[in-house]
């Protein structure tokens, strides 16, 4: 069975990328405009992996992923961020909040790939 | 001569001399008749003559005492009333029912009192509630120059300064010029000052009548005397209300130097980065628009576009990269930090918890350096723990800080729900009590962090916030073994008054003090320890001049050994380079002049001056007060006399990176020794005699106490 990603972001034109990319990789992917979409989602079924932009509608970003921390169920969900605020203060923020891994805008699509395969591959690693 | 004969007197000697006036008159009248009469008339005129002399005498005697009793004595006493009532007790009461035959005199001259009574208290009310209100025109305007990022000075129409403000000498780089009464020209170039001043006089002298305020003020561009600053100012002449005349003017002004640079700087960026993406982007574009409108026939033509396509990517992306990178370096925060020891910040936290028994607030973990405006700080870790006492029913907290390669850290941890990151992000919206009008998100932005909440081990939540590592390095921050307190010295001989002379008349309130701290190397002058920084402020008529201060590191010539850098945070390479104490303590002396010398534990900062003033070719013959002899002299209930234990009695805050900074001591020994005159005063100790007389004895008390 194919893993599944579900891409979290409200700009259609990364998502276009992501979903190709992902699809490419071979894995299920869903897609989600804002944090409410985003969490309903990942209860509904749990993907394996959430790509999650920080600064989405209704909830951000810190706030989905420590809502997928906070319940057990979903302790096989992997979470790497992705975000345009590039301080080493928020990338720290996200990982202290119980993310997996970071990418900041623009990042190179084959490194992305690379990441969320290494992810999914069980190595979780919260390098950088 | 008859002025000073009293009143009664007088009476009683005109009186008097009725009295001796009878028997003569009476006499000599009887003894013309007895020579014209017949016989033998002297018996009968002897005896009915000196019988009626008698009566008359008594009669005489008689009323004079109720004349004394009746109009000398009240009239005496009325006077001596009105004196008490004029001189010193408006309360004192005029009684005349002694004078009830002085007819209306008492009951006018008792109207006339109560009036008078009245309208002197009502002066009285009226001086004090002006005084009040100008002592508090006064603080506010202090609040307000302390508070303003501009330098502001004032001076006279002869340009010699009234008043300036803290930021003024830091924008002009200096500390001892600049002072009240001192010719600003002795900084700064003369020329703009004196044209700009005459051009705003005749304008105002031309244009009194519709004096616009507006056209009392001109910009003027000046440069210090060394040529080292180039300054933008604004000048306001000062009128005078009453005769219009012009008494001085406001400068008000800023170091333009570095804003120009970082705005060059900034220009600079944007214009190399709009250069730098016009390229990549008319590229990418080009080969899009060729892609998708006449896309090439053959395979090598359409990579080559792609490969242009990627290649211009990449370049755009590493080019918003350099631009990011560039612009944080520009805007680093301008707001002031300063390394600090956690132990103090979080104390200063803890201490503001201590009255309120709903909340219990303990300090954990090793203490260790870090970097950041401790006031703002502290305000929101205040403000976050009170939103978890309401919001989350925590209701203990541990606070602790730790440090990693990069990066230190302030740790709040309760037992309990952890604070998603929208309820943080909540409380950071809401400007904070006490956080200098500033809401939670600026204090981060301005620190340039973020807060967040955790859950960490045994069902704790730790709300953390990242902070700088300290600039400077402070050996052996980690190290918890307790800090040696100073001991109090009682070498006294130091503290002797060589001949103070008519000083010791004086009043406390009318001295100048120069409060002052040194640091040291160690305890021993004797052995080899040495100063590596001397401070001191001077207080005159009651204020402390904090804007003109003495703070100067100096070089002990020798190594400063790691327990010294622990307790004063001054280390080897701070010291290094810095002017020796040969040159740092003529300009002590001359800073001091000839006020008193105040230190908390005197003698121990004498003992150290008083080695070196030889080699200086100087003498410290100045009064000296100790003020932990006038704490033990108001405060003799208790054996806690440290300066952190009186601070705290009289409620005077130390803020948590200054203590054991020379300045920082100094600066709370005056608002120590400041309440200690109030004190005193309480004690019958006013002048400086007496206060040096009390010093003695106390010394003399411990010097026996020692001897058991």
């Amino acid at each position: 069975m194919p893993k599944s990603v579900l891409v979290v972001d409200d700009e259609p034109n990364i998502m276009l990328s992501l979903e190709y990319l992902m699809k490419r990789a071979g894995y299920e992917v869903r897609l989600a405009r804002d944090g409410d979409e985003a969490l309903t989602s990942v209860l509904e079924a749990p993907p394996d992996l959430v790509l999650l932009d920080i600064n989405i509608p209704k909830r951000n970003g810190y706030e989905v992923c420590q809502a997928i921390r906070s319940n057990p169920d979903l302790s096989n969900v992997r979470i790497l961020m992705v975000t345009a605020k590039g301080r080493e203060v928020e990338i720290e923020k996200g990982l202290a909040l119980g993310a997996d891994g970071y990418a900041t805008k623009p990042f190179s699509t084959k490194e992305l790939a690379e990441r969320v395969a290494k992810l999914l591959n069980g190595s979780d690693a919260a390098d950088e | 001569m008859g002025e000073r004969l009293s009143l009664r007197l007088r009476f009683f000697l005109f009186f008097a001399l009725i009295i001796v006036a009878v028997p003569v008159l009476l006499g000599g009248g009887l003894w013309l008749a007895s020579q014209r009469l017949e016989g033998n008339p002297v018996p009968p005129l002897v005896l009915f003559g000196g019988a009626a002399g008698m009566a008359l005498i008594l009669l005489i005697m008689w009323v004079w005492q109720m004349f004394d009793a009746n109009i000398a004595q009240p009239i005496q006493s009325l006077v001596r009333d009105l004196q008490t009532l004029m001189h010193a007790n408006l309360k004192h009461e005029i009684d005349i029912d002694k004078g009830r035959y002085l007819g209306l005199l008492g009951p006018v001259v008792r109207e006339i009192a109560d009036s008078f009574a009245t309208a002197r208290r009502d002066v009285a009310a009226e001086i004090e509630s002006a005084t009040r209100s100008l002592d508090e025109q006064r603080s506010q305007l202090e609040a307000l120059l302390r508070e303003l990022s501009q330098g502001v000075i004032v001076c006279n129409s002869n340009h010699r300064i009234l008043l300036y403000n803290r930021r003024a000498l830091q924008i002009l780089g200096v500390t001892e010029e600049i002072g009240l009464g001192r010719p600003l020209f002795s900084v700064l170039n003369q020329q703009p000052f004196t044209l700009t001043l005459d051009r705003l006089t005749n304008r105002y002298i031309e244009n009194q009548a519709g004096a616009d305020p507006d056209r009392l003020m001109s910009n003027l561009v000046f440069a210090k005397k060394d040529g080292s600053l180039i300054l933008q100012g604004r000048m306001s002449l000062i009128v005078e209300d009453a005769d219009k005349s012009i008494n001085g003017y406001v400068l008000t002004f800023d170091d333009v130097t570095t804003e120009l640079q970082d705005l060059i700087k900034s220009d600079r960026l944007m214009r190399s980065t709009l250069e730098g993406l016009r390229h990549p982007v008319a590229n990418l574009r080009a080969a899009v628009e060729m892609l998708v409108d006449m896309p090439p026939e053959e395979e090598q033509g359409r990579r080559a576009f792609e490969n242009v396509l990627t290649e211009e990517a990449m370049t755009l992306s590493s080019e918003l990269e350099r631009f990011g990178e560039e612009y944080r370096a520009i805007v680093t925060s301008q707001w002031p930090m300063s390394d600090v020891h956690s132990g103090n910040l979080l104390n200063a936290l803890t201490r503001r918890f201590r009255d309120d028994e709903s909340i219990i607030c303990d300090v954990t973990g090793d203490p260790i350096w870090l970097r950041c405006d401790s006031t703002t700080i502290v305000a929101l870790l205040d403000h976050a723990i009170r939103k978890a006492l309401i919001e989350l029913d925590a209701n203990t907290f541990l606070l602790s800080a730790r440090e990693s390669e990069t990066r230190t850290y302030i740790d709040v941890s309760w037992k309990g729900e952890v604070a998603s990151p929208s309820m943080i992000e909540r409380w950071l919206r809401e400007p904070i009590e006490r956080g200098l009008g500033l809401t939670g998100e600026e204090i981060l932005e301005h620190h340039k962090s973020e807060a967040w909440c955790e859950a960490a081990a045994s069902s704790q939540a730790r709300l953390r916030i990242p902070l700088l590592p300290a600039a400077s390095k402070h050996s052996q921050s980690t190290s918890t073994a307790p800090l040696p307190i100073r001991l109090e010295f009682y070498d006294f001989n130091l503290l002797k008054p060589a001949e103070i002379g008519e000083m010791a008349q004086r009043g406390l309130r009318d001295l100048t003090y120069v409060v002052f701290d040194t640091e040291t190397t160690g305890l021993e002058p004797s052995n080899g320890d040495e100063i590596i920084q001397i401070a001191g402020v001077r207080i005159l008529n009651g204020r402390v001049l904090t804007g003109e201060a003495f703070d100067h590191l100096v070089d002990p010539g020798r190594r400063v050994p790691p327990l010294a850098t622990r307790i004063t945070g001054i280390s080897q390479e701070m010291v290094n380079g810095k002017p020796p104490i040969k040159e740092v303590l003529p300009r002590f002396k001359d800073y001091v002049g000839d006020a008193v010398l105040v230190a908390h534990n005197a003698a121990f900062d004498m003992k150290f001056l008083q080695l070196k003033q030889d080699a200086c070719g100087l003498k410290f013959d100045n009064p000296v007060l100790d003020t932990v002899l006038l704490s033990a002299i108001v405060h003799d209930h208790t054996n806690q006399h440290t300066l952190d234990a009186v601070a705290e009695r009289f409620s005077i805050e130390i803020p948590p990176e200054t203590r054991h900074t020379a300045l920082g001591d100094s600066l709370a020994t005056a608002g120590v020794l400041l309440k200690l005159i109030d004190l005193l005063e309480v004690h019958n100790i006013r002048t400086l005699g007496e206060a040096i007389e009390a010093s003695n004895r106390i010394v003399e008390i411990r010097r026996r106490q020692a001897k058991y």
